[in-house]
């Protein structure tokens, strides 16, 4: 552990991803594909054209969805 | 503090747990833990709530209020969810 | 200044704001989903739905089948902590069943 992030590092990782391609991964197994267009301190997520799957399974598709941060495990910018 | 503001004149409520509880909103506080009054439940599917009258209910374990329609003002509802967006907006916004 | 995406999306909750008097879908923890219109929201996602429909997914014993039961509500307010997530109604496509 020789580099621990700060939170400015975090912060301007999510400001940094934001308008790009990310996959959202939620805590109960849902993950969403899409492009972030806003996110807060809670993690609250709006993502723009985004598939949400199961597994490998596509179930649906957004326009814009707002995801509640308490649910959020990981984002990862693609 | 605006579902706080709201909730004052209003009925009919479920649990989380799937127990439905219908009674009079007699009193709510910040954490919208509620009390009722005159409740009625299922009582052939709840036993327990046979004798109960009035009831304290924790915040945190209700799904969902069921209202009376006829007793909310939506327009009104509407103005102020608008009008708390404005004063907390820009709190929490991270990198920006 | 600010940039034109600030002023229509600058937080993640001005999405649910800009939803206020229309029909909304929202997830819900539970295997629930809700549809209805959008009366109230605050920054906890506590939201009033008014005529809204309930759609309740499970499993029937012995069945590998996702079975689904409606409810409906004139006017139901929904505690911040079920929702998992919201979406325009109108702005839905399912792809799959």
């Amino acid at each position: 552990m020789s580099a621990v992030p700060t939170s400015a590092s975090t912060s301007n990782f999510l400001s940094d991803i934001t308008n790009s391609s990310v996959i959202v991964k939620l805590n109960n197994g849902f993950e969403y594909h899409g492009v972030l267009s806003s996110i807060d301190g809670f993690m609250n997520i709006v993502l723009e054209n985004s598939i949400e799957m199961v597994g490998s399974k596509e179930i649906r598709k957004y326009n814009e969805l707002f995801v509640r941060g308490n649910n959020v495990m990981y984002i990862a910018s693609q | 503090m605006l579902f706080f503001s709201f909730f004052k004149t209003l009925v009919d409520q479920e649990l989380k747990n799937d127990v439905k509880i219908t009674g009079t909103l007699r009193s709510i506080d910040q954490y919208l833990n509620i009390k009722l009054d005159n409740v009625q439940t299922d009582v052939a599917k709840y036993p327990h709530f046979v004798a109960v009258r009035s009831v304290f209910i924790r915040g945190s374990t209700i799904r969902y209020i069921h209202l009376n329609p006829n007793s909310v003002d939506t327009n009104l509802l509407q103005d102020a969810s608008r009008r708390e967006a404005m004063a907390s907006s820009g709190d929490k916004i991270v990198g920006r | 200044m600010v940039d034109e995406k600030s002023v229509s999306a600058s937080e993640p909750l001005d999405l649910i704001r800009l939803c206020l008097d229309e029909q909304i879908f929202v997830k819900l923890r539970g295997n629930r989903e809700m549809t209805g219109k959008l009366h109230a929201y605050d920054s906890h996602c506590n939201i009033v739905l008014g005529d809204a429909t309930e759609t309740i997914y499970y499993l029937e014993s012995g069945s590998e089948d996702v079975k689904s039961r409606k409810e409906k509500s004139e006017l139901v307010f929904v505690r911040g902590d079920s929702v998992m997530s919201i979406a325009d109604a109108s702005n839905i496509g399912k792809t799959n069943a």
